[in-house]
This record gives C-alpha cells, sequence and structure tokens, in this order.
C-alpha cells in the first residue's frame, strides 16, 4: 500500500466516518435485535486479514488483488459504491484484501468458486457487464471474528446466480452482501448455512431497473449451539421489478435461526411483484426461531405478499406415514427433508443442487435433537 | 338503504368540516402550564387523593423524567414540549348532581351533538355512560341496575376512594408504573378514568360504555381504565371518542389495563374518531397509549376490537399477556389513516402459559398521503406448549402518494407452538370497482362499500350499536379520497 490511491483513500475515510457513527451493533438496535455482536466480539479484533482464493479463471472473467495497487477503471468506477451499513462500513474501512471479478459483456463463462476462510475482513466487487453471466460458488469457513463485504454490480439483462455454502463453525462471521440489479438482470442467491457462534448474512439489493429481479432461498440447518441470522432488504426501486424469497430453519438443541425480510416498494414502483415466505421447525424447547418480514410499501398498483410460520411437523402428515406402518422416527425424517427440500429445489443445476444437499444432510442428524 | 349511501348523504351534511370539530364553551378549572411535582401534587388534591397514591404519582413522575420518548415507531411528529402544555382542567361548577336536570344543559347539548344515548333511548338501547368531559366523570347512569349485579362502574377517582384495596392490588399490576414513557407520564398525571369490577361468576347485564371527550384548548387528557373481571365473569366494555378541532396538536396519553381471573372474559372496543388534522397536516391529536390485557386465571380470554379512524398520530398496541392456561387472546383491528394521518399501530400476544391460543387480524387502510403500519409481536416461551396463533394482516392502498407497512415480530421457544402469519397488500380491484360502476353505484359509494367488505371480519366483532356507527366512519374516513 504505497501508491497513493485519493478516490480509495476517499471513499474509506467516508466509510470510517459512516462507521464511526453508527458503532458495532448491538441487541439495542432494532435490526440486530436477535443478534448481539456486540457482546459476541469482546475483545477481538477485525484489524486481521481473512485469507481468500478464487478458483480457475475461465475464459472471459478478470481478477483483480484488492491488495494491490493501480486499480483498473472498472475497479474504481464500482468498488465501494454501493450502500454500507456499519458493519459494510467497517470492512470497507479496514480491509486491505479482497478482490474484484469482472465478467465482460456477452461472456457466460460457467462456474466460479470463491473460498473465504480465517478471522479478519476483506472486501470483494464482482461485476457483471451487459448480458453476461455467471455461477458463483462462494463456500464460507470463516474463525474468530469475520466481517466481509461483497458488492454485486449486475448489468442490463445479465445474470448471476450465488450460492453461498457456509458450514457449521464457531466463528463470529458476519457478511454483508449489496447487491444492484439493471433492467432485465436476475440475481439468484441460494444459501446454506450451518450456523456459527454468531453468523450473520445480511443481503442489501436493489432492483434498479424495470424487469429486474431478486429470487433468494436457503436453509438453515442448525444443531445445538449454533445461531444463523439471514437478513435481507430487497427494495423495489422502480416499477415492473420481481422478488421471491423463500427460507426455511431446522433448529435442534440450543440453537436460534433469525430471519428478517424487508421488502420495500418505492413510490411510484407500480407492478412490483414480491413474495416472501419464512418457516422454522423447532425440535426442542431450547431452540428459538424469530421471524420478522416486513413490508414497506409506497405505491399502490403492486402485489405484495409474506407468510411465515413456525411449528411441529404437521400431526397429520406424521399420522398419515405411521398409519402406513413407517416408524415415528422415520417418518420424522421423512417430513423434516422434505421440508427443507423445497427451498434447496430452487437450485437449478443439478451438481451444485447435490452438494448443497449433501450439506444439509451432514447437518441434519445434529439439528434434529431436541 | 346501504350505508355507503347514508355516508354519503352524511358526508354531504357536515361538509367539508369534521363532524366533531365543535368547541363547548364552559369556563375551565385548571392546574398551572407545565409539568413538575406541583402539577403532581395539584393534580392529587384536587382529586382529594390518599397519600399512598400521590406516593404511586411521585415515584412514577421521578422515574420518568429520567426516561426518553420512544422513536422507533415509524411517526414523524414535532417535538413535543411537555412543559407548555395543561396537565388538569375541569369544568368548574362540578359540586355532584343528583339528577341529569342538573347538569349543565351545555353539557348536555355537547352530548346530543355527539349522539350519546343519555336519556330513556338509553334504557332501550342498553348502555350505562359514564361520560368523561375534560377529565371530571360528570353523569354516571345506570348505577342501580349494576349495584344489584355487583358490578363496581365508577370513575377511577372515585374507586381510589370507595375501594383502594381493590384499586391498590390491580393498579399497575399489568402495565408497570416504569413500562414505557407514556405510560408514566400517565401514572404520574392520570386525571380520571374509568373502573369496572365485576365479582365472581356475575354476568355483567348490560355493555359498558364511556364516551371520551377532548375539550379545552392545549390540554393533554391522560385517561386511565381499569377492569377486572373476576372468575367466571363477563363483561364487555365499548370506549368511543371524538374530539372537537383545534389547530394546535393535543397529546392523549391513555393506559388501560384489563385483568382477567379464572374463567372470565373480556371484551374491549373501541371506536377511535379524533380529530385528524385538517387536509394540509395541521392540528390533530397525538394518540399515545398502552392498552393492555392480563389473562391470569386459567382459561380467561380477552379479546380487543378497534376501529382507529381520527387522530393525526396513532401509537397504540393493545396486547395480551396469556398467563393463565388454556388462555385467549383476540385482537381485531381496523386503522383509517387518509390526508396526512400516521398509525403505527398493532399488538404483542405473549404466550406464557399451556394450550394458549391467540388470533390477530389486521385491516390497515391508507389513503391521500397516510402512512399506515401494522406492528405486531407474537411471542411463544419455553413453556408455552401447544400455544397456536393465527395472524392475517392486510393492508388495503388507495391512491399512489400513500404508505402500507407491516413490521410483524414472531419469536417463538417451544417446538410444539404453531404460529402462522400472512399478509398481503393490494389496492381496490379493478373488477370489483368495475362491477359496481356498472350497476349504477357512483365511484365513492362504491369504495366506501368494497373498503367495508374488506374490513367485515373485524366489524363484525364489534358490538351493535357501535357497528353502524363504525360502518359510516369507514365512508367519512375515506371522503375524498379517490376520483
Amino acid at each position: 500500500m504505497n501508491a497513493p490511491a485519493t478516490w480509495l483513500d476517499e471513499r474509506r475515510a467516508e466509510a470510517a466516518n459512516r462507521f464511526a457513527a453508527l458503532g458495532v451493533p448491538h441487541r439495542r438496535i432494532e435490526d440486530w435485535k436477535y443478534s448481539d455482536l456486540k457482546t459476541a466480539i469482546e475483545g477481538a479484533n477485525d484489524d486481521a486479514a481473512a485469507s481468500w482464493s478464487v478458483g480457475t479463471l475461465p475464459e472471459g472473467v478478470e481478477l483483480f488483488d484488492l491488495s494491490h495497487a493501480n486499480a483498473p477503471a472498472w475497479v474504481q468506477k464500482h468498488f465501494g459504491t454501493l450502500p454500507q451499513n456499519a458493519m459494510a462500513s467497517a470492512s470497507f474501512a479496514h480491509a486491505r484484501t479482497g478482490f474484484a471479478l469482472r465478467v465482460s459483456r456477452d461472456k457466460a463463462p460457467g462456474s466460479l468458486a470463491v473460498d473465504f476462510a480465517a478471522a479478519g475482513s476483506a472486501r470483494a466487487l464482482i461485476v457483471l457487464e451487459e448480458d453476461a453471466s455467471l455461477t458463483l460458488c462462494e463456500t464460507n469457513k470463516a474463525s474468530g471474528f469475520s466481517n466481509l463485504g461483497v458488492e454485486i454490480v449486475i448489468g442490463a439483462n445479465a445474470q448471476l446466480t450465488h450460492i453461498r455454502h457456509a458450514p457449521r463453525t464457531d466463528a463470529v462471521q458476519v457478511e454483508e452482501y449489496a447487491v444492484r440489479v439493471a433492467r432485465d438482470g436476475t440475481y439468484r442467491a441460494h444459501l446454506f448455512n450451518g450456523g456459527a457462534k454468531l453468523s450473520r448474512a445480511e443481503f442489501q439489493i436493489a432492483l434498479a431497473g424495470e424487469n429486474a429481479q431478486a429470487h433468494l432461498s436457503g436453509v438453515s440447518v442448525l444443531g445445538n449451539g449454533a445461531h444463523a441470522d439471514v437478513t435481507t432488504h430487497v427494495i423495489h426501486a422502480v416499477g415492473h421489478t420481481q422478488s421471491t424469497q423463500l427460507f426455511k430453519k431446522v433448529a435442534g438443541g440450543k440453537s436460534r435461526g433469525v430471519y428478517q425480510g424487508r421488502i420495500t416498494v418505492e413510490q411510484g414502483a407500480d407492478k412490483s411483484d414480491s413474495r416472501q415466505t419464512a418457516k422454522a421447525l423447532l425440535m426442542g424447547t431450547r431452540a428459538e426461531a424469530d421471524l420478522k418480514p416486513e413490508l414497506e410499501i409506497f405505491a399502490d398498483d403492486v402485489k405484495c405478499a409474506h407468510g411465515a410460520a413456525v411449528g411441529d411437523l404437521d400431526p397429520n402428515s406424521l399420522f398419515y406415514l405411521r398409519a402406513r406402518g413407517i416408524p415415528e422416527a422415520e417418518a420424522r425424517n421423512m417430513l423434516v427433508r422434505a421440508f427443507l427440500e423445497e427451498a434447496v429445489d430452487e437450485i437449478a443445476d443439478e451438481t451444485i443442487r447435490a452438494t448443497i444437499w449433501e450439506a444439509v444432510e451432514d447437518a441434519l442428524p445434529k439439528a434434529m435433537q431436541p | 338503504m346501504s350505508v355507503a349511501r347514508e355516508t354519503k348523504q352524511q358526508v354531504a351534511e357536515i361538509g367539508e368540516k369534521y363532524k366533531y370539530g365543535f368547541v363547548t364553551d364552559i369556563e375551565m378549572e385548571r392546574a398551572p402550564k407545565g409539568l413538575n411535582e406541583d402539577t403532581v401534587r395539584y393534580i392529587s388534591a384536587k382529586k382529594a387523593e390518599p397519600e399512598w397514591m400521590l406516593e404511586w404519582r411521585l415515584g412514577a413522575f421521578a422515574r420518568w423524567k429520567e426516561m426518553r420518548e420512544p422513536n422507533w415507531a415509524r411517526v414523524h411528529y414535532r417535538k413535543i414540549d411537555y412543559q407548555d402544555a395543561y396537565y388538569y382542567a375541569a369544568p368548574r361548577n362540578t359540586p355532584k348532581k343528583q339528577s341529569l336536570d342538573e347538569v349543565d344543559p351545555k353539557l348536555l347539548e355537547t352530548y346530543k351533538k355527539l349522539g350519546i344515548p343519555l336519556h330513556e333511548q338509553m334504557a332501550l338501547a342498553g348502555v350505562a355512560v359514564d361520560a368523561v368531559f375534560d377529565s371530571v366523570s360528570v353523569a354516571t347512569t345506570f348505577k342501580e341496575k349494576l349495584n344489584e349485579a355487583g358490578v363496581i362502574f365508577c370513575p377511577i377517582s372515585e374507586a381510589i376512594r370507595d375501594y383502594p384495596d381493590l384499586v391498590k392490588k390491580y393498579l399497575g399490576t399489568v402495565v408497570p408504573v416504569t413500562d414505557n414513557f407514556f405510560a408514566t407520564l400517565n401514572s404520574a398525571v392520570f386525571s380520571d378514568g374509568t373502573f369496572v369490577y365485576v365479582p365472581k361468576g356475575v354476568r355483567c347485564p348490560m355493555e359498558l360504555s364511556t364516551y371520551f371527550r377532548i375539550n379545552a384548548s392545549e390540554t393533554g387528557q391522560f385517561e386511565r381504565t381499569l377492569i377486572i373481571a373476576d372468575e367466571g365473569s363477563y363483561v364487555s366494555y365499548l370506549e368511543g371518542c371524538t374530539a372537537p378541532k383545534r389547530d394546535e396538536n393535543q397529546l392523549h396519553a391513555a393506559v388501560v389495563e384489563l385483568i382477567a381471573l379464572e374463567g372470565a372474559e373480556i371484551k374491549y372496543s373501541t371506536v377511535q374518531n379524533w380529530y385528524p388534522g385538517d387536509e394540509n397536516g395541521l392540528g390533530g391529536i397525538y394518540n399515545f397509549v398502552t392498552k393492555r390485557g392480563d389473562c391470569r386465571g386459567d382459561r380467561s380470554k380477552i379479546s380487543w376490537t378497534q376501529v382507529e379512524t381520527g387522530s393525526a398520530i396513532t401509537w397504540k398496541y393493545p396486547s395480551c399477556i396469556l398467563r393463565g392456561d388454556d388462555t385467549v387472546g383476540e385482537f381485531y383491528s381496523i386503522a383509517i389513516a387518509n390526508n396526512f394521518q400516521q398509525a403505527d399501530t398493532g399488538t404483542k400476544m405473549i404466550h406464557l402459559g399451556r394450550n394458549t391460543r391467540s388470533r390477530i387480524i389486521s385491516k390497515g387502510i391508507s389513503a391521500g398521503k397516510a402512512q399506515n403500519t401494522y406492528r405486531g409481536l407474537v411471542s411463544v416461551h419455553p413453556k408455552a406448549a401447544n400455544a397456536r396463533n393465527y395472524t392475517q394482516c392486510d393492508s388495503l392502498l388507495i391512491g399512489g402518494k400513500c404508505g402500507a407497512h407491516t413490521v410483524p415480530y414472531i419469536e417463538s421457544r417451544n417446538p410444539t407452538a404453531r404460529i402462522e402469519h400472512e399478509a398481503t397488500t393490494s389496492k381496490i380491484a379493478e373488477d370489483q370497482l368495475f362491477y359496481c360502476l356498472q350497476r349504477g353505484i357512483p365511484q365513492e359509494e362504491a369504495v366506501a362499500l368494497i373498503v367495508n367488505g374488506f374490513c367485515k371480519e373485524v366489524l363484525q366483532q364489534l358490538p351493535m350499536e357501535f357497528a353502524v356507527e363504525a360502518q359510516k366512519l369507514v365512508g367519512i374516513s375515506l371522503e375524498g379520497s379517490v376520483g
């Protein structure tokens, strides 16, 4: 870090000021009611640098290491331009490592693997130019306290499918995604969460052009001691935009599954269509599920619906199976899998779906213990 | 005749003016402006309260001074200067009246305009009215019939004097003195309110009703209501509100506490039609109310029904604590916001006991430049086995400049609990409107009709006398919002 990158210094200073004003979020801040970050990271420092690696680059994809100087124009144009909340400001101000990826116009290079590991903070920038498409497979194995900030810029008619695989860790892991989708662009995200000491994955998605779409789905499979908080904010900034969300949670032992989803339809964003569903199954009296599906509507010609449910397995279904000679334990297994499968089925790619399902199977035995 | 047509007629009669926007010119007796310990002492002395009550108020006031006004609700208003208001106002001539003839005719006229049936028609209507006119109860009727049944229905100031044991035992046990900023303020300076006690096994022989009315300019009104339903009893309570037209914002911070003991049932209905401010968002009532019911005994039930059409700002969350086993909590709400009104309302259902059930039906309607928020919490504690909740929040938007928001919190800590939440946001369907227009129903009537249909599930929960009034209100509140 010796070259004077004034644009970067400026943006970092702004982020540092923002973080200084906001501070580390805690339980008394409404959006962090169910994830007390301040208590969880007492004594930890985020000055460390998280490590990252990117798989073999297919044709049409450019990579830039953010710890290097002389960022190309496309990095300068986008890096640090999407909205940042407290923790995203912190990672932007402090992180000195990370990467930027760009898929050139009209390119469809297939899939690319990205891994994050270790403690500390890092930033990533992913840019899809017009008509480009990419499947991004992210694996997040944090330790200690990790704070990652990811910016995703999706150009007109571009498509990004984002798989986020976060197996169970004992870390305090915060990951902030800021996504901007231009007209006719599509952002798909599919999450698997095994939970951590404290895990927070927050998505801020702006549907900024007509016919922009965001489709999110995810499962949290939580064993004893796990915490997983998925927070989303989808902003329908213009009309004729669509979003869907489907999140499922199974919580066993002493675990906590959190879903907070906010949908904002801005004034004039008529013909927006948004659906949101969150469901949780609790396996015992020590587990907790907190759901907060929020709607914020400023336009009248919209279709918005959300549903949420917490409960046990349906006793009728259980009875149906048992009446056909299936032992209770097995029947429960079947029903829990069927419950989760709905959300995993959203993944279009068969291989990836199988990998995620494997992760579900690995985590399930612990999550089904009361 | 359709309600819609009736509404139309009524709207025509009142023209552009708020129906209840008149001021009764009666001499007022006031506490000095501002809020300090002396104000609290003044109010307590005016009410000839015993020492323990004064201590209670002073304790609350000491706490209030250290509290901060909450800011989490989706409402925006100019900062309230708590030192720039009167905390006590009473009509000067208050010696006890023996009959209605002795009541100031101007007051009676006010009641007449409000449509309070204070005379013989009350017997037909079966309504006993304890009318609160700016903090002091003036006339209480049907006392005898209630006395026969053993029901106590009186101003709370009277209850403090006559039934101190009951008041001491229950006051502040549902909404603690330190509960929130506005409840604490109310605890310090409440001027009057209603006290109801229904003894064991008694089914209250009539619907109890109170009309509140804010009258003196610049007078905050702080009502305190305490309703206790003893084992196996039943009571239905109606609260209706109107306030005269004012340009200055008026603060209203009431506290309502309901206590249902084993097997008891309380039904609490509200129609709130306070002055909402004019078309430009000027004036109107600030309504910051804390209402909470405690299903203390097993198999008890508390049901809230509200129709909120008035107030510039509504901040109100009638809640149920389902403490006993097999208890039931219900919340039915219609919130209508037009012009610049802001409503942030909802409920909390706290499931503590086993087999507890709750049901939330909320209908929010926004028009003009109004903001309407449903904010609710369903919380199931680890011991609340087999708890059941069903929540439905529907929002209707009329016009493209208003907002409808839904903020439900669902917290479950018991695997056998079942919680369901559904919410939808929509506008009036073109095909429904077209259907009406095609049959010669004018647009405004058609909207009133459709909106009434949208609210039907809640309107059905209201007692008859209220249901008619509420249907008309729905039409009036949305006047001028279409076309």
